[in-house]
């Protein structure tokens, strides 16, 4: 019994030191956004205590730079990242599913295959396709490039969703005459919701932290990463810390929302097994 | 429109358009770039001078840099994720913060994870040498030569990628029966021991899978040394990078990306194939 205690006090000792080490940057990040400068990027060694508040940083991060524009850009590319996700994702998920398991888990694999070439590798070569095209710069082409990365997760995603409903509904619906695409968008796909949430929900938040296809396909029209970097280049490190801390209020509110979801099987898109 | 069910390839017509998407968006490209890469830019021959060029601008000291940083970003993520991933296969009061703590980094933008260790970690002074000072410890350089960049770069990498390593393999722990634990015990094998013998040899597939999707991953770490150090110590990918913002030509960048994409499949073959070579030696 008293070795069960020890071990007890050891797994609490151990779990909030692994806390602490990965609560601290993020505790930084937001120290230094609400600190007058001369507390924390004033100093050579500064304190790590919060000891006053401020919004001048948000302030003249918001005044001095030209928030709307990018904030508006990352906004329309992440809202359409999940819409052209879903919107390729849900047929996909629907027919894998209709198939035999083997060669449906097959085409996963093949699809997270997609997923491990390099992103520089793909957005040199069509930098130069969307450049001839006109569409450097733009909303849709940032979209296009980035919903790389999240269609073979929302597939496989909703593809779970759509297994998991009984067969018997399916069947009911095409012998009351539905047709296949009725059956799908009116019957299935509200009852996967629960899935298509989590997978738009994740695609969302894919495109709002992307940079490599952003700084390459949208340098001049830039979304909120690639302001930051700019900052950060220009020397501007007060104004990056409140643009850091913008975009990551969002972000760690969606983590919280979608942990449950956010689990190993399906970041190992289903690969194993 | 009505569509037979009973017909046979019904489902591949659902399918067509995340096939064409992919093939278009990511295979052609790719296969293009690769293709042209190899092609003079002056003449449109079949060449491989591209390359021979690159070596003259440092390729090989990136390949090295690269190789080092994804060794090392690996083995300090599997260290923390399966302390994490051994946390959380116990139930214990408190668990689910725990969980919602180790798993916030996992959501934050790269370029913001990169800032804040710019914080932490800046060319002099900063917030980890302002914590040292507290105990006492004499400042540290963290950049003072190409390895220590990498060191600190690994440990800022790090951060944002142990989560998903901890969680894939909290899966792998989660689907061993605890019998096999129950029996170690009796036998008397103690934590150590139970890890080696049973954790890590009945988690093998999820090890593969974590070690791919990292591995290929850390090959393309790109915004956190931009950040953190810049073009040097040059890594593939910021070399590419230098490449396509500084040349007129897309020739050289997409014969340092060729070589990227080359060290990346290279390396999920190798990790593949150990697996198969394992998994022929088991049976």
């Amino acid at each position: 019994m008293k070795r069960k205690t020890r071990n007890k006090y050891l797994l609490y000792v151990v779990a909030s030191v692994v806390a602490i080490i990965f609560i601290y940057p993020l505790y930084i990040l937001f120290l230094v956004s609400f600190s007058p400068t001369r507390y924390t990027l004033d100093e050579l060694f500064p304190s790590q205590l919060l000891s006053h508040i401020t919004l001048a940083n948000f302030i003249s991060a918001l005044t001095q730079y030209n928030f709307v524009a990018p904030m508006f850009k990352s906004l329309e590319v992440a809202f359409l990242v999940g819409a052209l996700t879903l919107a390729v994702a849900i047929p996909a998920a629907y027919g894998l599913s209709k198939m035999n398991k083997r060669l449906a888990n097959l085409i996963v694999v093949f699809l997270f295959m997609a997923n491990l070439v390099p992103a520089l590798v793909i957005a040199i070569p069509i930098s130069a396709e969307f450049i001839k095209a006109g569409l450097f710069d733009s909303v849709i082409a940032l979209a296009l490039a980035q919903s790389l990365f999240t269609m073979p997760l929302a597939t496989f995603i909703i593809l779970g969703a759509f297994r998991a409903i009984p067969k018997d509904i399916e069947n009911q619906a095409r012998v009351d005459g539905m047709g296949v695409l009725r059956t799908l968008y009116t019957l299935l796909t509200p009852l996967a919701k629960a899935g298509i949430a989590v997978a738009f929900l994740l695609s969302w938040l894919t495109s709002w932290d992307e940079f490599t296809f952003a700084v390459i396909l949208s340098p001049l029209k830039p979304t909120l990463p690639v302001i930051v970097y700019i900052n950060i280049t220009e020397g501007s490190l007060v104004q990056a810390a409140a643009f850091a801390a913008v975009i990551s209020i969002p972000v760690i509110v969606l983590t919280v929302i979608l942990q449950k979801y956010i689990k190993g099987v399906y970041l190992s898109g289903g690969l194993t097994g | 429109m009505k569509f037979k069910l009973k017909h046979k390839y019904f489902p591949l017509f659902f399918i067509l358009p995340l096939i064409i998407y992919i093939v278009l968006i990511s295979f052609y490209p790719a296969f293009t770039g690769i293709f042209q890469a190899f092609h003079s830019p002056s003449t449109g021959k079949l060449t491989t001078s591209n390359f021979t060029a690159l070596t003259h601008y440092g390729l090989f000291s990136a390949i090295i840099n690269t190789v080092i940083l994804t060794a090392g970003a690996l083995a300090i993520e599997f260290t923390f994720g399966f302390i994490i991933a051994s946390l959380l296969s116990k139930t214990f009061r408190g668990r689910s913060i725990f969980s919602t703590i180790y798993i916030l980094p996992f959501g934050i933008a790269t370029v913001v994870s990169a800032y804040t260790f710019s914080l932490i970690f800046p060319a002099v002074g900063g917030y980890a040498n302002s914590l040292l000072s507290i105990f006492g410890i004499h400042a540290i350089n963290w950049y003072s030569n190409a390895y220590m960049t990498l060191f600190t770069t690994m440990l800022a990498d790090s951060w944002k990628t142990t989560p998903i390593v901890a969680l894939i393999l909290l899966a792998g722990m989660s689907q061993i029966p605890p019998e096999l634990y129950n029996a170690a015990k009796v036998d008397g094998a103690g934590p150590i021991k139970r890890f080696f013998s049973i954790t890590l040899p009945n988690m093998t597939d999820f090890v593969t899978i974590a070690l791919i999707i990292r591995g290929i991953a850390e090959f393309n770490i790109f915004a956190l040394p931009l950040i953190l150090f810049g073009y040097s110590p040059a890594l593939l990918t910021t070399l590419t990078y230098n490449f396509y913002s500084t040349t007129s030509t897309l020739y050289y960048s997409l014969a340092s990306a060729t070589i990227l994409f080359a060290f990346a499949m290279g390396f999920a073959l190798i990790v593949v194939f150990r697996r198969r070579m394992i998994g022929a030696y088991e049976a």
